[in-house]
């Protein structure tokens, strides 16, 4: 049987993948990715404790999420392209332009 | 009255300010004629009140509040009484005669104005000294004579430093801090003397405070009075802030002779003596005080034994008489005191000055070493300091007879045999020196003509100058009864007893006698001529004396150089090292830390989010162990 | 005149911005005219100031935030007049003795702000208004030691303005929580310095009250050890700023301590007598000694400044009227003869661009009226009585006398150490042979430099003779300042610390 701890945990492990990769990747987009991973991570999480309580605000936030998660990703390619168009790479290591 | 004592007080000030006029012109005689007018005005003014206060006793005036804080208030306020119109006609005497002398003696200098100005200056504050009728007032002249003494020691402040074996005093400018600052830490003393009186008295008027002695504390009176006592030590150069006295000697000569003879280093003796009514309180103080003044006498008088310097010798002499007046004053006998230093004031300025047309001939030549003979160019300058001598050695009957025999006999009455033996011997020793510089001055080869020099004798009108003191010098003696009677309406009398009496004629002839061989034994050695013993001058001894006991070394050695050095270690190694490192420390640590952390500012997104997740998890941490705490 | 304080403080500040559109040319002329009746204003408001009433005279009250107890309210009384009449005059004599030429107009702008926040300063009955005064006064000077100093003039700079910043953050925080507790204690907030007067605080806060007020007041004075950031911005400031620096800038900490601690929190005070006089006596015989170490005369002279604000710290702490009144003519004093002495530095400096004493030597043949002047300065810098230092320096010792022997003899070795550095400072620069031949066409004193030194060196001694007309109204307000914290204080150490004067004020 499925439980609430299960997909707590499911949700757990996708927040520290994504973590590990918002921490460790250099490459802008593969940033995006592992964002967009903690944020279904917390959606899981939305959904799962909403189903378990029987309360649907639960779930309503987690649609909220995906809408929000859908522009930023929309806002956030378009920059990506325009930088890397201007730069030519999308690695964090060469575009440390505001070292203070 | 009052407009007696306003004039005798303001006179020499107003001269001083008119020569200041001049200060910075050329010489210009009307600054002397007119300063000497302004003095002579002050002498008749002092004259005048002391005919006054003779019969009708203290006259007093109340010019304006000076300074008023908290319950405390000061006034100038001023009081002639018997001891200060001594003192003031001592001063304006001695003052005057000295003012038209120096006409002469100044005429080629440069500062001719100036020096006038100075000289008045000084004037004025010693009044302010004698005729203040309380310790703040007597304070202002205190400091007044320092500063004044200080200019005139430094007179020729042009003259560069030399070592202390060509010249002992270094410099004028030299002599002349070290006089204003020895004589600033015995002001000190004074001070806290005048602080005592405030906090215990709460006024510093003299007659407040003499009136409540009876109900003030002994130990709190002996603090008093020893705080006062270190005040008269500075400015009479008692051991041991002796040594400023000899180096002073780089003034002119009139200076010498007013300043650091007559009237300012008795400033200390005139302290004690008004300050009667406290020491009479405290015996024990005050037999510290005769026996220190014992010790100072036969001291200096030792040091002038075998100086060369014809000033030295003469300054030697003048702290060993002041040893006397202090000997005196400390055995309770305040008006024997008071009429030595009278006398002395009048005999020893009559020396200086002799000295001085001495100096003027030899072309500001001082050893007597090299003079001799000068009797056949200078009859006049030889009578005047034989006779100012003779003075000094107690020769019946001149006045220094009565006032050196007095105090001899004031030491026997008191059963103070170490006391008189001591000045019974420095009697001796006194007669000795004084002549054999009066022999190696004027008798003898002539001495000069090896180093060139052409004596010549001062201007009549400076000889006829000097007449009064040495008129005084002979004759002040015989006043010595009336003297007596018209002090000791303010100060206590002394009564010898009636042994001391009775065989008071014996002291007198072996003192006498002493004085006496001591003048015989200068003769025979210096009057044919100066024979040197080299012996008897690479002894130890002799060494000591002319090294004065080598205690300016001392002071050099132990005192002014570890104090620029500690001074220079504060500076470099403490305040530069350790107080500012310290603060540009702190502030170095905040900007090297700045400076540090700074590097986090990669630029880099992925560092960023690092220290972001760092931190997150710090924050929860410590969520979690705040949340565990309580 | 009503409103005499206000136009005191903003006409200064008025005129220099009036002074902008002035002519480069006139600047000077203009900076002058404009100190001149600011300076007439101020004898103005001495003259017609009741010299026998302690309280505040003048009093302007405006408010300002009312809900936090904010208002625009200034008053003077006999503690703070002459510090203010002091503070116009010396700005005024630095102005005419001034000889800098570059960028003079921004200088003269910068010395009128300068003015608004010292006088701003003394004038301030209520907290927030002093401190923004405080804080203010440190940009003006931080742009004249910055922008005319001398070859370090930056770090120089920097030093002061961050050293006194910090002191006078700490300061705030006091000012702060002592507002909080005068909410705390009757409902509504005030900033108003008089009623905090009326606050009885216990022991343990006045005491940590106290060591905040300390912090700022002391880096100010500037005590030991908080004091080296005086000899560099001395070092390097031009003269003017040296003289405003040293005369007024200065007397600020020792007038916070009399306006803020004493009345304010009269225990405290009292049990840190100790403590503070130790850090006072520090002051007076190291600095002085290291006075005495120094090559350069100017840094003689900033490090004698020091010594001398040791004394007057120690009248502040003598809890008597006759060492409180002391102190602040002292104040008065040693700004007059402090300011006197950096100008003669700054008239040597101007001719031969150096200030160190090995240079020179035989001044005194060469140039006899600056030696005169020299001279005069140098007696009242040393306490000789007749002179304006005498009456101050006996005032205060006579005062701490009382508190403790000990201490006031160590304190009184002043009056010899402060010979010893002067007199060989005197004797290496004045006296000797020329031997230096860059020496021997110096010209004397000219005549501007004449104006600003004579009135000086008058006041040197119509103070010294007859100090009455100042030190009287000072008297007065301090006998009252005196006798409130007699009576303000809890316990019965201090009041027997505390002397109240037998003779009460005005009579």
């Amino acid at each position: 049987m499925i439980g609430l701890n299960e997909y707590l945990i499911l949700s757990g492990i996708l927040f520290s993948i994504g973590l590990v990769g918002v921490l460790r990747r250099k490459n802008l987009l593969m940033l995006f990715f592992a964002t967009e991973i903690m944020l279904n991570s917390a959606n899981i999480a939305f959904a799962a404790i909403s189903g378990h309580y029987g309360d649907l605000s639960g779930q309503m936030f987690a649609f909220f999420i995906i809408a929000v998660a859908a522009s930023e990703v929309a806002v956030g390619l378009g920059l990506l392209i325009v930088l890397y168009k201007k730069q030519g790479t999308l690695d964090l290591d060469n575009l440390a332009v505001m070292k203070g | 009255m009052e407009n007696l004592l306003y004039i005798a007080l303001f006179a020499p000030l107003v001269g001083s300010l008119f020569a200041a006029l001049f200060g910075m012109t050329p010489k210009n005689l009307i600054t002397g004629f007119v300063t000497s007018g302004l003095l002579f005005i002050s002498w008749l003014a002092s004259v005048l009140l002391l005919i006054h206060v003779l019969s009708h006793g203290t006259v007093s005036a109340n010019m304006m509040e000076w300074i008023g804080a908290g319950d405390l208030t000061i006034d100038f306020g001023f009081a002639v009484d018997a001891i200060t119109a001594v003192m003031m006609v001592v001063v304006t005497t001695v003052s005057t005669v000295v003012h038209i002398y120096s006409i002469g003696y100044m005429d080629h200098d440069k500062g001719f104005n100036r020096f006038f100005s100075y000289l008045s200056a000084f004037v004025f504050s010693m009044m302010i000294l004698v005729m203040s009728d309380n310790f703040a007032g007597l304070f202002i002249g205190w400091e007044g004579v320092g500063v004044c003494s200080w200019l005139l020691i430094g007179f020729w402040y042009h003259k560069a430093d030399v070592g202390t074996d060509v010249n002992p005093s270094i410099s004028p400018s030299w002599a002349a801090n070290e006089a204003f600052i020895m004589n600033r830490i015995a002001d000190l003393g004074m001070l806290v003397g005048i602080f005592l009186i405030y906090w215990n008295v709460g006024s510093l008027n003299y007659n407040v405070f003499f009136d409540a002695i009876p109900s003030l504390d002994n130990g709190l009176l002996t603090s008093i009075g020893i705080a006062l006592f270190i005040g008269a030590m500075g400015k009479s150069a008692q051991f041991p802030l002796h040594t400023w006295l000899a180096d002073a000697m780089e003034g002119p000569t009139p200076v010498s002779a007013l300043i650091h003879a007559a009237t300012m280093v008795t400033a200390g003796v005139y302290l004690v003596i008004r300050a009667n009514p406290l020491y009479d309180a405290i015996p024990n103080v005050a037999i510290f005080i005769a026996y220190l003044g014992t010790f100072v006498a036969i001291f200096a008088a030792s040091m002038a034994l075998v100086n060369r310097d014809l000033k030295r010798i003469i300054a030697y002499s003048t702290l060993s008489q002041l040893g006397y007046m202090f000997a005196a004053a400390g055995l309770g006998a305040y008006w024997v005191a008071l009429f030595h230093l009278a006398a002395h004031a009048f005999f020893k300025a009559l020396l200086f000055l002799g000295a001085g047309n001495v100096m003027h001939a030899m072309h500001d030549e001082l050893d007597i070493f090299k003079m001799g003979g000068l009797k056949k160019v200078m009859g006049g300058t030889y009578l005047y300091m034989g006779l100012a001598s003779l003075a000094l050695a107690g020769i019946f009957p001149l006045a220094g007879f009565f006032s050196k025999d007095t105090i001899l006999e004031v030491a026997i009455n008191e059963d103070t045999y170490i006391i008189w033996f001591t000045l019974w011997v420095t009697a001796g020793l006194t007669a000795f020196y004084s002549f054999r510089q009066v022999f190696l001055t004027f008798s003898g080869n002539e001495r000069y003509k090896e180093i060139g020099a052409h004596p010549h004798e001062m201007p009549t009108f400076v000889l006829v100058a000097m007449a009064p003191l040495a008129i005084l010098a002979v004759i002040f003696g015989f006043f010595m009864e009336p003297f007596n009677e018209f002090v000791t309406t303010i100060l206590p009398s002394y009564e010898m007893s009636h042994e001391t009496h009775h065989i008071a004629w014996f002291f007198i002839i072996i003192t006498t006698l002493i004085a006496l061989s001591g003048i015989f034994y200068a003769y025979k050695k210096y009057a044919s001529g100066l024979i040197r013993d080299k012996e008897l001058e690479s002894s130890f001894v002799y060494r000591l004396l002319t090294n004065q006991y080598y205690i300016p070394a001392l002071y050099n050695n132990v005192i002014a150089k570890p104090y620029k050095e500690i001074s220079d270690m504060l500076w470099n190694k403490v305040d530069m090292k350790i107080v500012d490192t310290t603060v540009d420390g702190i502030a170095h640590f905040f900007f090297n830390n700045g400076d540090r952390t700074r590097r986090m500012q990669s630029g880099n997104l992925s560092h960023y989010l690092n220290w972001m997740g760092f931190g997150a998890v710090a924050l929860m941490l410590f969520a979690v162990i705040a949340s565990m705490i309580g | 005149m009503d409103n005499i304080l206000s136009i005191l403080i903003f006409f200064p500040a008025f005129a220099g911005v009036l002074g902008f559109i002035v002519d480069k040319n006139s600047a000077r002329a203009y900076g002058i005219s404009v100190a001149s009746i600011e300076f007439l204003l101020a004898v103005w408001l001495w003259m017609s100031f009741d010299g026998s009433n302690g309280s505040m005279q003048f009093v302007e009250m405006l408010p300002l935030v009312p809900d936090f107890g904010i208002s625009y309210y200034l008053g003077v009384d006999g503690i703070s007049l002459f510090i203010v009449v002091m503070a116009t005059l010396m700005i005024l004599l630095g102005m005419i003795g001034m000889s800098i030429e570059k960028d003079i107009k921004n200088m003269i702008i910068s010395l009128l702000f300068l003015e608004m926040t010292m006088v701003g300063v003394f004038l301030a009955l209520d907290a927030v208004i002093f401190y923004l005064f405080w804080e203010l006064s440190l940009v003006p000077m931080l742009y004249i030691i910055g922008a005319w100093g001398g070859p370090k003039r930056v770090y120089a700079s920097i030093k002061f303005f961050l050293y006194t910043f910090i002191g006078s953050l700490i300061m705030l925080v006091g000012m702060l929580f002592l507002a909080y507790l005068y909410h705390d204690v009757t409902g509504t907030w005030s900033f108003a310095i008089t009623d905090w007067y009326a606050l009885v605080l216990p022991i343990e806060t006045q005491i940590w009250l106290f060591i905040a007020f300390f912090f700022g007041f002391a880096i100010k004075v500037p005590m030991f050890p908080f004091h080296t950031w005086l000899p560099y911005a001395h070092g390097q400031a031009p003269t003017i700023g040296s003289v405003i620096l040293a005369a007024v800038l200065l007397k600020m900490g020792t007038y916070g301590f009399i306006r803020f601690s004493l009345p304010i929190l009269p225990d405290a005070s009292v049990y840190m007598i100790t403590p503070v006089a130790i850090l006072a006596l520090i002051m007076v015989v190291y600095t002085a000694m290291i006075a005495y170490a120094q090559k350069d005369m100017k840094q003689v002279i900033a490090y004698s400044s020091v010594s001398h604000m040791g004394i007057i710290m120690l009248g502040v702490f003598a809890m008597n009227s006759e060492g409180i009144s002391g102190s602040i003519f002292l104040m008065l004093s040693h700004g007059v003869v402090s300011g006197a002495l950096f100008m003669l530095v700054g008239v040597i400096y101007d001719r031969r661009h150096t200030k160190m004493m090995s240079e020179f030597g035989g001044l005194a043949s060469i140039m006899p009226k600056y030696a005169v002047i020299f001279g005069i300065m140098l007696m009242a810098s040393v306490g000789l009585p007749l002179t304006i230092g005498f009456v101050g320096e006996f005032l205060v010792l006579l005062g701490f006398y009382n508190i403790s022997p000990i201490m006031t003899i160590i304190a009184g070795s002043t009056i010899i150490l402060g010979a010893v550095y002067m007199l060989s400072l005197y004797k290496k620069t004045f006296f000797g042979e020329v031997t230096n031949d860059e020496n021997k066409g110096l010209k004397d004193l000219n005549s501007r430099e004449m104006y600003s030194l004579v009135p000086l060196v008058l006041i040197v001694v119509w103070l010294g003779v007859y100090p009455k007309p100042i030190l009287e109204p000072i008297d007065n307000s301090v006998k009252s300042l005196v006798s409130f914290m007699d009576k303000k204080a809890q316990t019965q150490e201090a009041k027997d610390i505390i002397v109240s004067p037998k003779k009460e004020e005005g009579k």
